[in-house]
């Protein structure tokens, strides 16, 4: 073992301390497997401390790092970077402290979304965000990447309900970022932390903000004959002055899937489902509800159906939310895209991508957040065909485009990390982009955390002007 | 009495420009938060109210994007038209207060209870940082996570991040209808369990506000009118049934002019402090406050304070509380904030963060009013 | 996920792998639903991970040694079957992948002694029965054995219950409505003998009447799982011809035991029989689900209440997808209050010869499993299969803390009894 990593193994014991090839393989990739890259090694802290101490061991040595959670990020978030430490927080998973009273849970960063309600349930509380990996994905993951779900047009994504946070920073000094208040005075530095995808440092304590469970939830699940007729049902329901929890929209290959997957019942012979959910105090929500009614009959939906009990609601939302791994039933590999547009121009972006989509001869399946105008199309390809990958990579960018085109953006909730990065110019100008580099460098100087992702042209700056890295010197890294 | 210069920008390049020539400036909207808005020795004011107008607004997305100089009465005025408003309920809009006033500020009002603050509805910033370049942050879409969220930094900046120039907000339907219940106890503690059993409960509330002279909660409903009625009864049932004398419903125009009472935080001599808190600290500062005005909201996570006595005092007990404040505005204005050494009081939560983030922004200092 | 593996020289089982590896997305739904990681905490102990390093072995990128210990852990559980959305095969896959890699593999010659002594041990009733009489005998100088024999040995039990010898053939009470054979299970015709006498009092009285082929030999899915591919097939030969064709169905009332008859398709792959192992498979259920269909007679309601945790036994629920015929079962006895398991789909630790290989996850997992159900506060508990009832009793003793445990028929036996 090379001296530097000695000194690693002081910190960890060996078995926290992965290094052998048979260990460090399945860290390669996270859920976006056309990208992987070995790390030098993988450590998994149990205490704030050796997070500290690690960090420390970075910037001494000059590592670059990744922190991971679940590993469920969908654009190379937790990808490793190649020669890097990763450091992987899963172990990190207790539950601090949970306040009833004062409606808030501390956490580590490991803790898993689900958890979060799971223990809050008992006090009638829950955390809303609800990404649809909240079953598998960590506190930690979904801060770094201000995960949203199908709730957030009215709740917000994690940004919302994050009060605050222990960071270490990549300087390896451990700050207190935002209270236990929902205010604050003075700049938010929380919500600059949030949603910065790992490159400022690592959260190792989360304190989060539980709501009281609705007293009553309404859900609609329409079926129409074309996309288009869903759509304009979701701006018929916005434009009624109606605030739903939740409008999401399947296509028929999603559909496919997520019945296949979870045989949630959804009415297979439709071209597209909707689903829209009401919740809240039970008086508003019934008399919401038929107002909800009217507009869903008036929209040309063949089929209507209503969750009678919190069983049928379930299964609804078990489809909708297995349907990005479902389609894997579908097709060898996809790529997912989660840029937005404004909400009404959502028709033209779906006949644009099924343009797209019939031009590229590659099958795009389409489950999205229709309520936020997010898209979520899914790029299907064998990545066994030579040359399909390169394929499915250039319709997504001509997706991603097409989003900052109609005045949208090229990231609703997944992030930009690997796999987006490049597409960031369309989207900020050069001193957009110089400015948000300037905070980064100002924050890591040395660009250790999550290197390489988000900025364009981002590949290890900060080495260059040093020569050679005495790692890279010892053959154990390298550069391509 | 500081005799700065007062520059007034109609576009944005006027704004780089004055950035850039000035070696110190500090922004400036509505002036209704004095204390903020006062120069020091050295700094130039600039007057954003030039930059003013709602460049982009359609009911259907939700989202309105406006000059940070718009007043806040402006875009109120549009978005009622269209049967929406801003959630987070900005106070000070009849007073003349700015959009961009309010975000550097970091104000949210009563109604924020319902879906959250200014940081929980801002959506993105357009903004001239201290090299004097225009930099834009977030999207004009209601949901982005491309690139750092610039636009919740500037909730609260102060100016000392950057010049706001443009600002973009997610905005909802207003409810169809309202009525609001003001319920008054005997004891602070009484009223204190009322609002943690209902900020607990499944009801919801668009205002959720708590007032000391007498113990007082005053609830805000709003939803379909037809459902109005039997949430009345149920919130009064949850209540136990004060007896009569003790609530006190408002309903139709008396209601409005209530809340836009509310929303001037006029109270008089002293002076005006924001103290972000939580529900579990209110009774201890309370014993330390002396009689006065002040109102909690949003379920008690927020204070707003009338303070008659000297700033020291109030930053000494604040630290004792382990809490923070933020100076709006006091009665001896404009000499308020030449007293002051920094508007932000209390504890200091000053960190690295916080010193490297701002170094980024503001290379040369030219946003801080010291040296 | 995309792949390299060369199906061409590995065959029709490379095609098999092949596929799995192609369905999994590497989404990390899995995750949660695995013993291990829910354990050890680290990716290479996770379904999703363990997919990757098979994939990586077979495309030889990494040498098969190194992906070993990380594959031993499994325990073939399946949870991650269950929680795929994506519908990997992964129970295909793993069987598949230890099938090819055993031969390849290189073990210590106590690690082979062992695992053979266990081959040669487990599907032989009367050899079993006699190992463990020596077991017994054995506890007493558990002390000074090595660390991997003394855990089977604190699974036996103190004394062996006699095991009168089950008959050829058990006549239905009343007018017969069904005709099945049984499958009688190795492992707990020793240890828990009456699970047979109550699965066929149980049966004769809903008019169902039963045969128990002679020439019937293990099931062979602990071959099968532990990659003795070669042992495997010989045992399901002799099975594919002991079992008449003239029942109704093939039952078992061993979830493992039940599984590994389901599976002969897949064993099968590439042999002859294969059509037929296919068919035979399709007959295979468990005793559970046939006495829903069949409609159960309605047992007497118990003369007192009483509180029942059912413990899902993965090779029911994951391998056969069975987790409400056992529930309604006991549902339909009144007076029986049945209780949820918290984290019900995790397994117990036993995993067929599991707690053999792996003492320290599989104990900690029984310690797990013993502590949740303890917390539902059940007064008796019942379970589909042998092994998870031999694992959770033990946990249960060493908290010091016993709750009467069942097999789900025994239950029903007793209800109709009148004894409970
Ligand atoms: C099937 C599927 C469905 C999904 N659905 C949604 C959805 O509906 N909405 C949505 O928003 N996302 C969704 N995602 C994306 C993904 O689940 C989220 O981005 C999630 O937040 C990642 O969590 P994780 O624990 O897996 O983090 P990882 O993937 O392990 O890490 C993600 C990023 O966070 C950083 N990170 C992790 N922990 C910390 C920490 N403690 N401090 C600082 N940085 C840290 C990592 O460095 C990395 O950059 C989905 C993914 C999958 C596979
Ligand atoms: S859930 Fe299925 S598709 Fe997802 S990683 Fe696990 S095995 Fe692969
Ligand atoms: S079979 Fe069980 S132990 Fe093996 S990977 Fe799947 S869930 Fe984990």
């Amino acid at each position: 073992m090379n001296p530097a990593l000695s000194e690693l193994g002081r910190i960890y014991p060996p078995e926290r301390l992965l290094v052998q090839p048979g260990q460090l393989v399945p860290y390669e990739s996270d859920a976006l497997t056309a990208f992987r890259a070995r790390p030098l090694a993988v450590v998994l802290p149990e205490t704030t401390d050796e997070v500290v101490q690690t960090i420390g061991w970075c910037a001494r040595h000059k590592v670059p790092y990744v922190a991971r959670g679940s590993g469920t990020s969908l654009s190379g978030g937790s990808l490793p970077v190649e020669g890097g430490l990763v450091i992987g927080l899963n172990r990190m998973n207790k539950l601090l402290r949970l306040d009833p009273a004062e409606r808030v849970a501390v956490v580590q960063p490991g803790f898993i979304n689900l958890e979060v309600s799971n223990a809050a349930a008992p006090y009638g509380l829950y955390y809303a965000p609800d990404p649809s990996s909240q079953p598998v994905s960590t506190i930690g993951g979904n801060l770094a990447f201000n995960s949203g779900g199908a709730h957030c047009l009215k709740y917000g994504m994690t940004s919302n309900h994050v009060l605050g946070a222990k960071v270490v920073l990549p300087t390896g000094e451990i700050v207190e970022l935002g209270s236990q208040s929902l205010e604050g005075v003075g700049p938010d530095w929380l919500g600059l932390f949030v949603g910065s995808e790992g490159l400022m440092g690592i959260a190792v304590e989360v304190t989060l903000r539980l709501l009281p469970k609705p007293e009553k939830y309404h859900t609609v699940l329409a079926a129409y004959d074309s996309l288009e007729k869903a759509g304009n049902a979701v701006a018929a329901v916005v434009a009624s002055g109606l605030l739903p929890g939740a409008m999401e929209i399947m296509d028929h290959l999603a559909i496919e899937a997520a019945e296949a997957a979870v045989k949630a019942g959804y009415p297979m012979d439709a071209r597209a489902l909707l689903i829209v959910e009401l919740e809240g105090e039970a008086p508003e929500v019934e008399a919401e509800a038929r107002h909800l009614g009217d507009v869903i009959a008036a929209s040309g939906a063949y089929e209507v159906r209503v969750a009678r009990d919190a069983d049928e609601r379930a299964k609804i939302w078990k489809g909708r939310k297995a349907a990005f791994s479902a389609v894997g039933r579908l097709s060898p590999d996809y790529l997912v895209q989660d840029g937005v547009v404004p909400r009404s121009k959502l028709g033209q972006a779906l006949l644009e991508i099924e343009r797209l989509s019939q031009q590229y001869g590659l099958r795009v399946a389409n489950v999205f957040h229709a309520g936020d105008g997010n898209l979520h199309p899914l790029i299907l390809y064998d990545g066994k065909v030579k040359g399909q990958l390169e394929q499915a990579e250039a319709l997504a960018g001509e997706i991603l485009k097409l989003c900052v085109s109609l005045g949208g953006s090229i990231t609703g909730e997944h992030g930009v990390g690997m796999e987006k990065k490049a597409y960031m110019p369309a989207m900020f100008s050069q001193a957009d982009l110089a400015l948000m580099r300037r905070i980064r460098r100002a924050v890591d100087p040395d660009e250790l955390a999550n290197r390489g992702k988000m900025f364009p042209h981002s590949e290890a700056p900060a080495l260059t002007p040093h020569g050679p890295h005495p790692l890279e010197k010892a053959g154990v890294i390298w550069r391509e | 009495m500081n005799e700065g210069l007062l520059i007034r920008p109609s576009e944005v390049a006027e704004v780089q420009e004055a950035v850039r020539a000035h070696p110190k400036s500090l922004p400036r909207g509505g002036g209704t938060k004095a204390a903020l808005s006062t120069p020091r020795e050295g700094q130039a004011v600039l007057d954003m109210t030039g930059l003013s107008g709602v460049l982009e607004y359609d009911p259907a997305e939700y989202v309105l994007v406006a000059l940070a100089g718009t007043p806040l009465a402006e875009v109120e005025a549009l978005l009622a038209r269209h049967g929406q408003y801003l959630p987070f309920d900005p106070p000070l809009a009849e007073l003349g207060a700015t959009l961009g006033g309010t975000v550097a500020a970091g104000l949210s009002g009563p109604m924020r209870q319902r879906y959250g603050g200014v940081r929980d509805f801002i959506l993105g910033v357009r903004f001239v940082d201290g090299e004097g370049e225009v930099v834009r942050g977030g999207g004009k879409v209601v949901k982005n996570a491309a690139g750092f969220d610039l636009p919740k930094l500037m909730v609260g900046s102060l100016g000392r991040l950057g010049v706001l120039v443009e600002l973009a907000f997610k905005v909802f339907p207003f409810p169809k209808a309202t009525a609001t219940l003001k319920v008054t106890f005997d004891r602070l503690e009484e009223a204190l369990e009322a609002m943690y059993k209902l900020a607990s409960s499944p009801l919801e509330f668009y205002a959720l506000d708590l007032e000391t002279n007498p113990a007082t909660l005053t609830l805000r409903l709003g939803g379909q009118p037809e459902a109005l009625p039997s949430r009345l009864e149920r919130l009064r049932a949850f209540l136990g049934h004060p007896p009569d004398t003790h609530t006190l419903l408002l309903e139709g125009e008396k209601e409005r002019d209530y809340w836009r009472f509310v929303g001037r935080l006029e109270w008089g001599h002293g002076y005006l402090v924001k103290v972000p808190i939580q529900p579990s600290r209110i009774a201890g500062l309370e014993r330390e406050l002396p009689a006065g005005m002040r109102r909690y909201i949003s379920a008690g996570n927020l204070l707003y304070l009338n303070w008659p006595d000297s700033i020291e005092k109030l930053d000494n007990l604040l630290k004792s509380q382990g809490l923070r404040g933020l100076v709006l505005r006091g009665d001896a204005e404009p000499a308020v904030s030449e007293t002051l050494k920094s508007p932000l009081i209390g504890v200091d939560w000053e960190h690295s963060f916080a010193r490297r983030v701002t170094a980024a922004l503001d290379p040369h200092n030219r946003f801080s009013p010291n040296p | 996920m995309q792949h390299k593996i060369d199906t061409q020289s590995i065959g029709p089982q490379g095609e098999v792998m092949a596929h799995a590896v192609e369905a999994c997305v590497h989404c990390g739904f899995c995750l949660p639903a695995c013993p291990t990681y829910a354990v050890l905490g680290e990716e290479m102990d996770s379904p999703r991970g363990r997919i990757f390093l098979m994939k990586e072995v077979l495309e030889g990128n990494l040498q098969l040694e190194e992906a070993a210990p990380y594959i031993d852990k499994c325990l073939g559980c399946l949870g991650c079957v269950t929680a795929c959305p994506s519908g990997v095969p992964y129970g295909e896959l793993i069987s598949t992948f230890r099938g090819w890699a055993e031969p390849r593999r290189h073990r210590s010659p106590f690690a082979r002694a062992f695992r053979l002594g266990i081959m040669e041990l487990l599907p032989y009733p009367k050899r079993f029965r006699a190992g463990a009489q020596l077991g017994r005998i054995g506890k007493v100088f558990k002390p000074l054995l090595p660390q991997a024999l003394q855990a089977p040995l604190e699974l036996l039990p103190e004394r062996l219950e006699p095991a009168p010898p089950l008959p050829e053939f058990f006549p239905a009470k009343g007018p017969r409505r069904a005709r099945v054979a049984l499958l009688a299970g190795c492992a707990q015709q020793v240890l828990k003998p009456n699970f047979n006498w109550a699965t066929l009092r149980v049966l004769a009285e809903n008019g169902v009447e039963v045969v128990i082929p002679s020439g019937q030999a293990c099931c062979g899915a602990a071959a099968m799982h532990t990659g003795e591919r070669g042992r495997a097939l010989a045992l399901a030969r002799q099975n594919l011809k002991a079992f008449p064709n003239d029942v109704d169905a093939i039952l078992s009332n061993a979830a493992g035991c039940g599984s590994g008859l389901r599976e002969y398709g897949l064993l099968f792959v590439g042999e002859p029989e294969h059509e037929a192992a296919e068919a035979f498979s399709k007959r295979v259920q468990d005793v559970s689900a046939f006495l829903v269909n069949l409609g159960l007679v309605e047992p007497p309601a118990l003369k007192q209440p009483l509180k029942v945790a059912y413990h899902d036994a993965c090779h029911l629920a994951h391998a056969q997808g069975v987790r409400s015929e056992p529930r309604k079962l006991l549902r339909s006895i009144g007076g029986l209050e049945l209780v949820e398991i918290p984290e019900g789909e995790l397994c117990c630790g036993s995993a067929g010869t599991y707690n053999l290989e792996q003492p320290a996850i599989a104990a900690t997992l029984g310690e797990r499993k013993a502590r949740n159900i303890l917390a539902t506060g059940a007064q008796a508990i019942a379970t589909g299969n042998i092994g998870c009832f031999t694992q959770i009793q033990s946990h249960l003793r060493k908290l010091r803390r016993e709750v009467p445990m069942y097999h789900t028929l025994e239950i029903l036996d007793l209800a109709y009894q009148g004894k409970l």
